[in-house]
């Protein structure tokens, strides 16, 4: 998808550049990443772009005392780095002090799957949304990152996005923050899915009609505020609920749905998430996906299950 | 003869004993700093609050908000009822200071090593801006040791943060542990402009927040104080027991003596 509407790539500096135009207190803030892509940014705004350096504890307090200052920051670097290793000065320096920003990282999960547990961040969306004063997103396309900045960029809150390298393959025009989107409409189940699980969701859906199912197939994009009322509108309708995300159970899409739809009668519930363990193996994303259990043939049988 | 700023000591003694915690060593080993950066720069007209002043001050070893409590109570932030709540369940007056609740407090600090890179931030946005506000931040010897201390060094050079006049607090507490090699020889090696004074001495206090002030450097600048945890009684003075320890009646009273003799 390299160079077309869905590249998540090309997608970062775009979304900046696109974003850095609506207000000059945009102050961009990389720990070097995403340095020279960014540098369409960097030369037509060389006061409002700065590589810090590879510090990234003091590169989010750089953020918030930018925002003290009545700035809107973005910073960014890699997700373990920003919120794994500096998530005391997210508490204290952002979420304490109920200062607005926004912090944008790549890495999702097991995006950089050769690199290993030291790149992986598969607990950013729930470490980040355990804080008060935060908002939580997880765009998987173009579109989608450019949207909800736009939305976003100048909140009372520290909004959090977890940017995947993969899209889930759907171009969405209109994305609204803190709002699923029902991508295709059923009767069976609810098959909700964040990331590029989506495209896996999808896939699902598909191998159900043939066997005379339909599902609601909802992507969530934003994690927190969650949107609890399309989710107990759709189970209210299935009465089944199936959750794929690449994420730890706690603190993540499944829980947040079960927590919502807990007091549906006869709920059939079940999903899909990062396993209570660490993952050790290398190759492409796609392998460690398949590796995971990240397949619509894989998850059939428990989707099977419910309906 | 009684230490500088002896009525500010006292009150750190008096919030220490009223509210039942507090550390009073680390609170006097800085008190006379903060008292000259309030009343040169922060607020040299007195207390009215409606002036805008050009300069900000922020604590980062939070652990020493006696003595930011007492400072902002003299010059108009903090009343006595303030002060008196202390520590209770509905005080805006905690253990740290709470930038959300303080009147005056710039920084909700206390974990250590927060204060300076929050303040290279607001230093860095100030620049952006064009604006000539100077950011005063102080931090002790062992906050030193922090990782984010010496991130933010680097960045501050790097970015030639001339707006920004670091004060250091040093009061030997890292040689308890693992001691600094010399911190303005460390400060110079990261690029800033570094001075040296002794941090009970009014005179060469202001003499040298003066010369960071005027300073025609375009980086930023670093005062490594020279200072005594618990100065001015010397029942306090050292690294010991005292670094937490409420007043008894008969040691209150031997600290009101030394403040007033």
């Amino acid at each position: 998808m390299s160079g077309s509407v869905l590249d998540m790539k090309a997608a970062f500096p775009k979304a900046i550049e696109t974003v850095g135009r609506l207000s000059d207190k945009i102050v961009v803030v990389v720990g070097d990443i995403g340095h020279f892509a960014l540098q369409g940014f960097a030369k037509d705004n060389p006061n409002r772009y700065y590589n810090l350096g590879i510090l990234e504890p003091t590169l989010v307090s750089v953020c918030a005392g930018i925002s003290k200052e009545g700035f809107y920051p973005i910073g960014h670097t890699i997700a373990p780095f920003i919120t794994e290793r500096s998530l005391e000065q997210i508490k204290l320096d952002f979420c304490y002090q109920a200062l607005g920003g926004n912090l944008i990282t790549v890495g999702s999960a097991f995006d950089y799957s050769t690199l290993g547990c030291t790149h992986h961040c598969y607990t950013d969306l729930c470490l980040v949304g355990a804080y008060p004063n935060t908002e939580v997103c997880y765009p998987s396309s173009p579109n989608e990152l450019v949207s909800l900045m736009v939305q976003k960029y100048n909140s009372k809150c520290l909004t959090y996005y977890r940017m995947s390298r993969a899209s889930h393959g759907e171009n969405f025009e209109n994305v609204e923050f803190g709002k699923n989107i029902l991508v295709k409409s059923g009767e069976s189940i609810t098959l909700l899915a964040s990331g590029p699980q989506l495209k896996t969701a999808l896939e699902l859906a598909e191998a159900l009609e043939q066997d005379g199912q339909t599902a609601d197939v909802l992507y969530c994009h934003t994690y927190k505020p969650f949107d609890e009322i399309s989710v107990q509108t759709s189970v209210a309708k299935t009465g089944r609920l199936f959750v794929i995300e690449e994420h730890i159970y706690n603190g993540g899409l499944a829980s947040l749905a079960l927590r919502c739809t807990r007091n549906i009668p006869s709920l059939r519930f079940d999903y899909h998430c990062i396993p209570d363990t660490f993952i050790r193996n290398y190759g492409s994303y796609t392998n460690i996906a398949e590796g995971l259990g990240f397949t619509a043939k894989s998850l059939l049988p428990k989707v099977a299950a419910l309906v | 003869m009684s230490p500088p700023n002896s009525d500010l000591r006292l009150r750190i003694v008096e919030l220490v004993c009223s509210g039942g915690g507090g550390h009073i060593p680390s609170s006097f080993s800085i008190i006379d700093i903060l008292d000259c950066v309030y009343s040169k720069y922060i607020r040299p007209h007195g207390c009215d609050l409606q002036e805008e002043s050009n300069y900000t001050f922020t604590l980062s070893k939070g652990h020493a908000a006696c003595a930011l409590y007492s400072v902002l109570h003299k010059y108009g932030y903090l009343t006595s009822a303030d002060l008196e709540t202390y520590l209770q369940y509905s005080s805006i007056l905690g253990g740290h200071p709470d930038s959300t609740k303080v009147p005056g407090a710039e920084a909700s600090t206390g974990s250590l090593g927060h204060g300076l890179p929050f303040t290279v931030g607001r230093a860095l946005a100030a620049k952006i801006a064009g604006s000539d506000k100077v950011f005063f931040v102080l931090v002790g010897d062992g906050e030193c040791h922090e990782g984010t201390i010496w991130e933010s060094a680097i960045v501050a050079n790097n970015l030639n943060l001339s707006n920004l006049i670091l004060l250091v607090d040093n009061n030997k507490s890292s040689d308890q542990i693992c001691p600094h090699h010399s911190l303005h020889e460390q400060f110079a090696a990261f690029g800033w402009y570094c001075l040296e004074a002794d941090g009970h001495d009014p005179n060469q206090i202001a003499a040298a927040i003066q010369n960071a002030v005027e300073s025609d450097t375009s980086k930023p600048r670093v005062i490594v104080f020279d200072t005594i945890k618990g100065y001015g009684v010397p029942m306090l003075e050292g690294h010991g027991p005292w670094h937490y320890k409420i007043p008894n009646i008969e040691e209150l009273a031997i600290i009101r003596e030394a403040l007033s003799s």
